[in-house]
């Protein structure tokens, strides 16, 4: 029986607790009386998944099973969501592959010839050759990568981009023309977080920047609250008005899995655990990891973390209608990570780990790693969010000003260029978003290399408006003063320090609320 | 816009410290006193209290006590029971012993092991009670000890070497040695039936424990009541001060009937042991007659009128910890 979520309260025999930092981790000693939220442990996996999986495709939700809707002579293309799901990455077989394999198999059982395989990453960066194999498998990477047949979604090629239609809002509905073709478009997701699925898979995941750009900009984001509650989040709102055209247009077969909160492999156990109920073994092995991160370069701590593969178990699938699907979905992933909340805090403390959807074998650069922290985890709400309006947003990561050259060459001068303008949202949407869009050597790399498109620094930005919007005051601890104060931030060096500095803003002895995770988890806060 | 830069500095770690041994090692230091401080190295672990209801705790193998029965560990406990703990208590308390007496009248009937059954409020029982046995008897007894006093190694060894304790068996999977082995092996065995230390110096319920091995054994049980140690030493205090006064005494051994049960005999204990807190108060004969009429003062609650409710906290906590009367010798010559 796995244990609900907790709210702690921390008080004298509360022991320090962990909080992630980038490529490493603190034990912290917060105040006492600090309210800190441990997600629910995972729920039971299921113990046959290729069982499970093949009784979804058989038993769709509002929608034929999938043998039947397979036959020779049609055009069946299945996309997946891309390198950005799930974080860390799944240990082998990832969940992708099982399900892709399945399809494949009745698929071939049909006497399916035509069939390609896309990866949904929309404006990210294309997926390695490598990358695609560890996700789906040597036997279907074999089978259809050399061919051509196996591809990342590319959409700043016009041939390949097909404008569908515009929704009652008047925004355009553009996606993948191999998609848009077929017969059948069988989407397979890995819904991490509630942001993730539904109808943000297909209009999302297969679209171009004419497309999102109704959705993606600053005055969206800021009132989408949250993105974990699509109900709720304007984001979601406009993709689900896009992809109810596209049901009129398209057949979409949505396959959509949940996982258990299982982050952390053995070796990085005590990081699943809650700190009082450490063994001596658990106690030894963060010692022995505090250490051997302080003395290792900052390129092998990088491997080290990005070595790091996750034990995800499943905890359900469906299949079926996209709407009827994901409703499911996200019934099961509430439970497993939905986490009350009585009443808001002054102060939120988060620490950034390291990874984001968007340094997958890369580096978390300072916009990124906002994105993380204030973008995704302050959004990890449903109700109001965690910390009151005007109050302070602590956050732990060291923000070294180091990109990655080969997958965020925008981030460079977005970071260099346009915040040194201004930090401002709406302001350098306005100023420069068009021309990093439409940036000829930018989307050169964007198509040619690995590259994440010129305008997604921007879009990074738009994810924290509703943070910028909604905080009084936002401070990093432990991190590098430069690069924070580029990014309109403060930095502090220890937890007292950025307390201290928030004074002016929540007083001497605000609430302080800290979210615990990885592991996920929603504050549904009341 | 510069179509495509990409400057030196952000390829590297940025302003990160690069990693020093020296910084290592100073970090090491620091990192291993706040994980020996927060996770109470060499202590016993602590739940939050918010985290109480969720948190189940590991439940640990019996610790193994076997070898503090060797004849060595015997007699090393003996040298530090003579030499150390018979000398500090009776510097650090006044001590009165009563009804000694009741031991050698037993030994004349047989050398058969004893279950001593005494009230608990305090960590100085142990000692007093030991302190207070003959030589003879207190080499052969041993303790039976809580899950308490088995939280950390070290106090699980140094219990059971300093005072002979064992941990009470709680599941059949982890038996280790049960109170019946070591009867039968002929080791005197003292049980607090309350279970755990008093906390408000009041008795609590009677577990049928010691009653069982009584019945179950034949043994003799013989009760004894310890007054003054909750005031001398309560929960939270490590150690006595101002030379409190502190009694013991010893009542008649309790042998079990033909057709006794734990929870026949079980009763007449608990009863034994409040009549000799009362004579402790008293004087024997008053205390004998109203234990005859039924009528000992209750050990768990101070007396309140008649439909009044139960006294406050504090009042139990205050009437406990009234100091005995002291001791003082005789003056022949009276000062007028």
């Amino acid at each position: 029986m796995s244990r609900p979520g907790l709210v702690l309260e921390v008080d004298d025999r509360t022991p320090p607790l962990v909080v992630h930092e980038g490529d490493g981790f603190r034990l912290e000693e917060f105040p006492r009386g600090t309210r800190v939220v441990y997600p629910p442990e995972s729920l039971p996996s299921v113990p046959d998944v290729e069982a499970a999986i093949d009784h979804a495709l058989r038993n769709p939700i509002d929608a034929r099973p999938l043998p039947d809707q397979l036959f020779a002579g049609m055009r069946l293309t299945i996309a997946f969501d891309d390198i950005s799901l799930a974080l860390p990455q799944m240990t082998r077989p990832d969940i992708r592959q099982r399900i892709v394999e399945q399809v494949l198999t009745m698929a071939a059982a049909a006497g399916v010839d035509d069939v390609e395989l896309i990866a949904a990453n929309a404006l990210h960066r294309r997926m390695t050759a490598d990358e695609l194999r560890y996700m789906l498998g040597e036997r279907v990477f074999r089978s259809f990568y050399p061919q051509g047949k196996l591809r990342n979604h590319d959409a700043e090629d016009p041939a390949n981009m097909v404008h569908i239609g515009v929704t009652d809002r008047g925004e355009d509905v553009e996606i993948n023309r191999r998609a848009a073709e077929s017969d059948l478009l069988v989407y397979v997701n890995v819904n991490l977080v509630a942001m993730d699925g539904g109808h943000k898979s297909v209009p999302i995941g297969l679209t171009s920047y004419t497309s999102l750009k109704h959705h993606h900009n600053s005055h969206t984001m800021t009132h989408s609250r949250s993105f974990m509650d699509h109900e709720r989040s304007a984001m979601h709102h406009s993709a689900w008005r896009m992809g109810r055209v596209l049901k009129d247009h398209l057949n979409i077969f949505q396959v959509e899995t949940t996982l258990d909160n299982e982050c952390f492999p053995t070796a990085y156990g005590f990081m699943q655990k809650r700190e009082w109920e450490w063994s001596v073994k658990d106690q030894a092995a963060a010692l022995a990891a505090r250490r051997g991160l302080a003395l290792a370069p900052t390129s092998m701590r990088r491997r080290i973390f990005q070595g790091v593969r996750a034990p995800y178990g499943l905890t359900g699938i469906s299949a079926g209608e996209v709407e009827a699907v994901h409703d499911a979905t996200l019934e099961r992933l509430h439970r497993q990570q939905m986490v009350e909340l009585d009443g808001q805090s002054d102060v939120m403390v988060l620490g950034v780990p390291f990874i984001g959807p968007y340094n997958v074998n890369s580096t978390m650069n300072p916009i990124l790693a906002a994105c993380m922290g204030l973008g995704y985890y302050f959004n990890s709400y449903r109700g109001k969010p965690v910390v009151r309006e005007g109050g302070a947003v602590i956050l732990y990561h060291p923000v070294p000003a180091a990109f990655n050259a080969l997958h965020h060459p925008s981030y460079v001068d977005f970071y260099d260029e346009v915040l040194s303008v201004s930090t401002k949202p709406s302001v350098i949407e306005a100023k420069f978003e068009e021309q990093y869009a439409t940036d000829p050597w930018y989307t050169h790399l964007y198509r040619t290399s690995h590259a994440y498109h010129g305008v997604h620094p921007f879009y990074m930005w738009y994810w924290i408006s509703h943070a910028l919007d909604h905080c009084g005051d936002i401070i990093w601890v432990g991190a590098e003063k430069r690069s924070v104060e580029r990014m309109g931030f403060r930095a502090a060096s220890t937890l007292d320090d950025a307390l201290a500095m928030a004074q002016g803003t929540v007083g001497r002895s605000p609430s302080i609320t800290f979210l615990h995770n990885p592991p996920h988890l929603i504050a549904d806060v009341t | 816009m510069s179509v495509f830069t990409l400057r030196p500095t952000h390829r590297g770690g940025g302003g990160q410290r690069r990693p020093s041994l020296v910084r290592a090692v100073t970090g090491g230091v620091s990192d291993v006193r706040l994980v020996a401080r927060g996770w109470r190295w060499g202590r016993r672990a602590l739940v939050p209290a918010s985290a109480a209801g969720s948190t189940v705790v590991a439940r640990k193998g019996l610790f193994p006590t076997a070898w503090a029965r060797t004849p060595a560990a015997s007699a090393a406990r003996d040298a530090i029971q003579a030499g150390a703990l018979v000398p500090v208590l009776a510097q650090q308390t006044d001590t009165t012993v009563h009804g000694r007496d009741v031991i050698t009248r037993l030994r004349e009937l047989g050398d058969g092991p004893i279950v001593f059954v005494a009230n608990h409020s305090s960590h100085l029982d142990t000692g007093l009670l030991l302190a207070a046995l003959p030589w003879a008897e207190r080499r052969r007894t041993l303790v039976a000890a809580a899950d308490y006093f088995f939280d950390t190694w070290w106090r699980a060894s140094g219990s059971a070497l300093v005072f002979g304790t064992f941990p009470i068996e709680r599941r059949a999977s982890t038996v280790s040695a049960t109170p019946g082995d070591l009867l039968r092996e002929g080791w005197n065995v003292v049980i607090y039936p309350e279970g755990t230390r008093s906390p408000d110096g009041w008795s609590q319920r009677f577990q049928l424990g010691a009653a069982h091995l009584s019945v179950t054994e034949n043994v003799p049980v013989v009760p004894i009541s310890i007054r003054g140690s909750f005031a001398a030493m309560p929960r939270g205090r490590r150690w006595p001060t101002g030379h409190p006064t502190v009694t013991v005494r010893f009542g008649p051994p309790l042998w079990p009937g033909p057709g006794d049960t734990a929870r026949t005999m079980g009763p007449q204990v608990e009863r034994a042991v409040a009549a000799l807190l009362d004579e402790d108060a008293t004087d024997w004969y008053s205390a004998t007659a109203r234990s005859a009429a039924g009528a000992t003062p209750s050990t768990a609650a101070p007396v309140v009128p008649d439909g009044a409710p139960p006294a406050a906290r504090w009042r139990r906590v205050w009437e406990r910890t009234e100091p005995l009367a002291v001791r003082r010798p005789r003056q022949v010559w009276r000062e007028d």
